[in-house]
């Protein structure tokens, strides 16, 4: 367990909470963890981080249950663990260089036993998830939204707080960067 | 690049988004039949959207995580016992589906089970049960009945479930926090399972009325260990992915915290 920074603590988190608000959140929001796990992964790097911020950020959803009325729960509950997030790492003032995630890849490429065409697609892989987590952190978020979990321009401006237009520039940046990388990595291997 | 192309630019990428209204994605696609420069830009971002979109890793949450958010959502009611009873069951409902894929990977599992588990002879169908119904508690919504981190809540929730009261020892300062319980059905008995996790890892530990007096087994298969141990008169099995050493400490810390 993590050092008792609040966000691992175990304590029920409401008192007393009406049963049928309860289930509600049980099918509205729970169905939704995998992705607040991917974003918090992609967010922060780390799997064991992502873990303690995605359980923090859903029993904070849960606390704040009684103000989401109508709309995607998804996109609401990946609003909620960006912020966590970005707590998360301003408490702990990180935005790690060391990139653990493209060394697990690295690793994983590396046993490439299999044919070459599945090798080559390892490494691949590999390549664009170390240019993914290389990017800036605004940018590696309106990517992995729009890419991985196929959010609209709409649902990317209301998760991140910003206007539409500065989705829109972002994710443009985004991309144009991910293209050079790919493309040195590849002239790289070749 | 003349300015209307720079202007072109974040357009591209709405385009390949269908983000655009009609009217300007009809304008920016007859400008780009035109334009060399802004035809090459829109195949790289197809290209690199499309590659990102194939290649990154969608995760799952871990199993363990899932379980323990489910216990404490469960557990807001400030709970009696029949709080953790009834999400899962309706879970259950909806999981049936999953269970027909849960049994391919069963058989399989099973198979290779025989092969580590033939030198015990007779034992061999217990553990391949075992094995079952651990891997089938991993498939979503079936890990535990009663949900809970709290031990009196999960202790008593076998009462008039089970002949036997499970012992259900508090690890949490060690390491290994409580889950829940679950009511499982292994080698022709009702039996205790009771859940603790480990990191990502997922331990069962199941009881019931030791029938004879063995010695301490242990077995592995398909990155599954399992452990067996007995005392008063009670036949303990653990079963987890964990490695072997910390699956070994953590029958330690349960042996030494309930002196079972």
């Amino acid at each position: 367990m993590r050092e008792a920074d609040g966000l691992a603590g175990r304590e029920h988190p409401v008192g007393e909470m009406a049963q049928q608000d309860i289930e509600r959140f049980e099918r509205v929001v729970l169905p939704h963890l995998d992705d607040a796990y991917t974003l918090a992964r992609y967010v922060l790097r780390d799997e064991h981080d992502a873990q303690d911020v995605v359980q923090d950020a859903v029993l904070r959803a849960l606390r704040h249950f009684a103000g989401y009325r109508e709309g995607d729960a998804r996109a609401w509950l990946l609003a909620i663990v960006r912020n966590c997030c970005h707590t998360w790492q301003r408490r702990h003032r990180v935005d790690r260089i060391g990139l653990s995630l493209g060394d697990e890849v690295d690793a994983v490429a590396s046993d490439a036993a299999g044919t070459d065409a599945a090798a080559i697609q390892r490494s691949e892989r590999a390549l664009l998830e170390r240019a993914v987590a290389a990017l800036p952190p605004e940018f590696r978020e309106v990517i992995v939204l729009r890419e991985v979990q196929d959010l609209s321009y709409r649902e990317i401006s209301d998760v991140v707080g910003v206007p539409i237009g500065t989705v829109m520039s972002r994710l443009a940046r985004a991309r144009r960067r991910l293209t050079v990388a790919l493309g040195a990595g590849v002239k790289e291997a070749g | 690049m003349t300015m209307r192309c720079a202007d072109c630019l974040p357009m591209i990428d709405a385009l390949v988004d269908h983000e655009l209204p009609p009217e300007e994605e009809r304008e920016l696609r007859a400008h780009i039949e035109r334009c060399v420069d802004c035809a090459r830009e829109l195949a790289l971002v197809v290209d690199v959207s499309r590659a990102a979109r194939e290649g990154l890793v969608r995760h799952q949450a871990p199993d363990v995580l899932k379980a323990r958010i489910r216990a404490a959502v469960s557990g807001a009611t400030g709970a009696d016992e029949s709080a953790g009873d009834e999400p899962v069951a309706r879970s259950r409902r909806r999981s049936y589906i999953r269970l027909a894929a849960a049994g391919v990977l069963i058989a399989a599992a099973s198979s290779a089970l025989t092969f580590a588990a033939l030198r015990h002879g007779a034992t061999e169908s217990t553990e391949s049960e075992l094995l079952a119904s651990h891997i089938r508690s991993l498939m979503p919504g079936h890990l535990t009945d009663v949900a809970s981190t709290n031990q009196h809540q999960v202790k008593p929730w076998f009462n008039g479930r089970l002949d036997l009261s499970p012992t259900v020892p508090n690890l949490d300062s060690l390491g290994f926090p409580l889950l829940g319980g679950r009511l499982d059905y292994v080698a022709g008995r009702r039996v205790a399972a009771v859940v603790y996790g480990r990191r990502q890892h997922v331990i069962n530990v199941y009881s019931w009325p030791a029938t004879s007096h063995e010695s301490p087994r242990a077995a592995a298969a398909q990155g599954y260990n399992m452990e067996e141990w007995q005392a008063g008169n009670i036949e303990y099995w653990a079963v987890s992915d964990l490695n072997r050493p910390e699956l070994d400490e953590f029958i330690t810390r349960f042996r030494d915290v309930s002196g079972r």
